[in-house]
């Protein structure tokens, strides 16, 4: 069994995996307390590279060695070799010297893991993502414990930045959080606070890492906000598939229960594994148990008409991340206009996907050295499904820059190399709008039936240029939600950068023969 | 005080409607979409003053606009229906929100309109062009042609030709639902405004209408799960048809009433399939699942009449 306690300890073994590496993280960990060797072991959560995991991580006072998937045989030789108080370092891929009592995961200067910084992202990878003993020992206070001593305080720290809300899932995702919070709290009635992880996206693994490898701050900075907004309850809302995630966060509420004075409920609450329950007011919906779940009509938001029709505080994960680092007052890093760091997650051509931290006046480009490309890559999709087709990232990681350069802000970086027909990606994102859309609204419903139709009109010889701009413009500025505003992106982007490819497409060609071969 | 035994009797017993947490329209939890106060707006340049409780269509309807905000879907709000918003063809421009729907955004003060700039034009006529795609156009074979809503507001907004066409592949084509003797379902004609099923259950309270599916695959259907509307539990109130802006719904009795008459051109002829003909000669005019239920919810006073023991 794993040691609940892990930071300090020495000599250590950290077996760090997400959801999808898990079992395999657990059959490692098993190998190492099976053996002789006297080391403290604990199963951590993923550091956010999930194409490296699962992630060994053999510490002995202040140095640290990584090793990336190794054999069972492998992990015999590091637990023996930390039996002797040494640090194995052969095929590790990098050992750190650092601080024996760091709270943040020690990175190296290179390689993958040095990429961006580690702020939110700290003790994911490093510390027992439940022990609330850990968690409790590293500060004087829980931001709960601070929330019921000076409500007033927490509420003014929020409201007064210019902190940006995180991702497609939250209420106030790329505006004000102040404003978010001034009117839930002026707005009459019993607020509740939701914290929207349901990202079916598979490629935004931003909110899941979190959830999975440091639930406690989550639930812990939610639980505070709930206190300084006076809401009555608090409900975290994941995907169904996600079950890592629901049980972390689970325990998380528990035992923060266990350890702080408020009385304010702590529930779990699933929704479907769909892209649009996602959506902040399909949450909703989801979280009120509707069996059809459908966008809700805007305005009032959800800060005045959430769950139940009461006030209610929507943020994702991420934002409750970055509150966090408000209230830990620790002064936010990167560009004034969108203060903090964002999670940005990178996935090459296999969907290989390494989570980083960038503050926001750093560029995605920064970004890239996550992944190991073999071939390069030509463009990339910025902001997930419904991301935006860019030929650079040399575009800053704040909401105004990627807006600006008309990319997505859903914290995705998606390399594309010769392997990828852009003609043929807008066209597949076109059909999921088309599939997974809740029919609600007319442009949304039957815009994105004829934006396929119209982008199989390209492949028929038919490059109807002003028309496909006129409906993408269309379901971009008249939908009901996210969903159908972002839907078109993809095509008017792809359109933006990669034009020659439609005319190539027009005339039969197809420039990397992808869409000939059928 | 009455003291009539049998009034009281039916007081003790279950209610008679369903009860509303037992109504599961499909929907979603909507807030309210008018302004709690009176507001002072510029509509294309002319002040008006709106009444708490009050829209930005209703401002818009009550001057003369430069531009024609359609507002198919919308209905007359003090009836429990809408604003579903779901049309978008009553978009209109503001200085403060930019492009937004009229019929559901509520009017807030000092806010200014316009309702003929190149972003509003192009929404609605587009959303109607939209609407119109996914339309059996028959209008000659159809009940509703010369009563239509939809009809009404594309001879307002001069289509001439739908941007993206009509439905047209027979194929493609729903059945006709004309198993209910007095109600008539053609869903290729439905436009998903909602109105029917906000009719059927915060009008009627019968529970029997509701939204199902997602994506293209959005229609309505019924709360039991059944497929036809002579197995739903309809009570043949007709509220639905009556609010229905197409031909979707429509009253047995006029389905034919406007079509044009040239002999084997008819309403049921317009759509490839028919479905539930089999109830055409039944005996019984109510829905089988209604009878069923009445013997549960009905006050007990009129237990006797309705098994025939009397």
């Amino acid at each position: 069994m794993a040691d609940e306690k892990i930071i300090c300890e020495t000599p250590a073994v950290r077996v760090s995996a997400g959801s999808e590496n898990h079992r395999r993280g657990l059959e490692l960990l098993h190998e190492v307390d099976e053996s002789e060797a006297t080391v403290t072991t604990a199963a951590v959560g993923s550091v956010g590279y999930v194409g490296l995991e699962p992630l060994v991580i053999a510490s002995v006072e202040g140095k640290t060695a990584f090793f990336s998937r190794p054999s069972i045989e492998q992990v015999e030789t590091i637990a023996t070799t930390l039996d002797d108080e040494t640090v194995p370092t052969d095929e590790a891929m990098a050992v750190v010297e650092h601080d024996p009592a760091t709270a943040s995961l020690p990175t190296p200067e290179t390689g993958p893991l040095g990429v961006g910084f580690r702020h939110v992202l700290g003790s994911c990878g490093w510390l027992a993502p439940t022990s609330i003993e850990e968690y409790t020992e590293l500060r004087d206070d829980l931001f709960t414990e601070r929330a019921e001593d000076d409500p007033e305080n927490v509420r003014g720290d929020v409201m007064g930045t210019n902190l940006r809300g995180r991702g497609r899932g939250d209420a106030s995702g790329d505006v004000s959080v102040a404003e978010e919070w001034t009117t839930v709290y002026e707005t009459p009635g019993d607020p509740i606070v939701v914290v929207n992880g349901n990202e079916s996206d598979d490629h935004a693994d931003g909110d899941r890492l979190l959830l999975e490898s440091a639930p406690i701050a989550v639930v812990d900075v939610a639980l505070a906000s709930a206190i300084a907004l006076d809401a009555t309850d608090v409900v975290i809302y994941t995907n169904e598939t996600e079950t890592l995630a629901c049980e972390r966060t689970q325990e998380a509420a528990a035992a923060l229960d266990d350890v702080s004075d408020t009385d304010i409920p702590v529930r779990v609450v699933t929704g479907p594994d769909e892209y649009k329950a996602g959506e902040p007011t399909m949450a909703l919906e989801a979280i009120e148990g509707n069996h059809r779940i459908e966008a809700r009509r805007q305005p009032p938001g959800p800060s005045e008409h959430g769950v139940d029709g009461r006030p209610t505080l929507v943020h994702t994960p991420r934002t409750f991340a970055q509150i966090g680092m408000i209230l830990e007052e620790t002064s936010l890093r990167g560009a004034t206009s969108d203060p903090g760091t964002r999670l940005i997650t990178v996935a090459d051509d296999d969907s290989t996907l390494a989570t980083v931290e960038l503050p926001t006046d750093a560029t995605l480009d920064s970004a890239v050295s996550a992944v190991e490309l073999e071939n390069g890559w030509n463009g990339a999709c910025v902001g997930g499904v419904f991301g935006g087709l860019t030929r650079t990232l040399d575009v800053p990681a704040s909401a105004p820059g990627l807006s600006g350069a008309r990319l997505g802000t859903n914290g995705v970086v998606e390399l594309l190399g010769d392997s990828t027909c852009m003609v043929a990606l807008a066209g597949e994102r076109a059909k999921f709008a088309k599939e997974m859309n809740c029919g609600r609204c007319v442009p949304c419903r039957e815009g994105s039936k004829q934006l396929v139709d119209l982008l199989r009109t390209v492949y028929d010889g038919e490059y109807k240029r002003g028309m496909l701009r006129e409906l993408a413009r269309v379901m971009r500025t008249t939908s009901l939600c996210g969903f159908g505003r972002d839907a078109s992106r993809p095509v008017t982007t792809a359109m933006d950068e990669f034009e020659t490819e439609f005319t190539a497409h027009a005339k039969g060609n197809c420039p990397t023969g992808i869409c000939n071969q059928s | 005080m009455s003291t009539d035994p049998i009034w009281e009797r039916s007081h003790d017993d279950e209610p008679d409607v369903p009860l509303a947490e037992d109504i599961a329209p499909g929907t979603a939890n909507d807030p309210d979409a008018s302004s709690r106060e009176r507001v002072t707006i510029t509509v294309d340049g002319e002040q008006v003053e709106t009444e708490a409780g009050a829209t930005l269509l209703d401002a818009c309807q009550a001057v003369e606009t430069s531009g024609d905000v359609l507002a198919l879907c919308s209905y007359d709000e003090n009836s429990k229906i809408g604003p579903r918003s779901e049309c978008r063809t009553c978009m209109v421009e503001t200085e403060q929100h930019s492009v937004i729907p009229s019929c559901s955004f509520p009017p807030r003060d000092g806010m200014t309109v316009y309702t003929d700039t190149e972003m509003a034009t192009e929404a609605r006529d587009v959303n109607l062009d939209l609407l119109l795609s996914n339309h059996n156009l028959l209008c000659t074979t159809c009940g509703k042609n010369g009563r239509c809503e939809l009809q009404d507001v594309s001879i307002e907004n001069d289509v001439v030709e739908p941007r993206y066409g009509v439905m047209h592949d027979r194929s493609e084509l729903e059945p006709i639902d004309d198993s209910s003797p007095f109600i008539q379902i053609d869903r290729n004609k439905c436009i998903l405004c909602n109105r029917c099923v906000e009719a059927c259950n915060d009008v009627q309270v019968e529970g029997v209408l509701r939204m199902e599916g997602s994506g293209e695959n959005t229609r309505i259907g019924f709360q039991n799960g059944m497929e036809t509307m002579m197995e739903s539990t309809c009570v043949s109130c007709g509220h639905c048809a009556t609010v229905c802006p197409t031909g979707a719904l429509l009253e047995q009795g006029l389905v034919d009433a406007t079509t044009l008459p040239v002999p084997g051109f008819t309403h049921k002829t317009s759509a490839e399939g028919i479905i539930g003909e089999e109830y055409d000669h039944q005996s019984t005019q109510r829905t089988p699942m209604k009878s069923e239920l009445e013997t549960q919810n009905e006050p007990k006073a009129s237990e006797p009449s309705a098994t025939g023991e009397d």
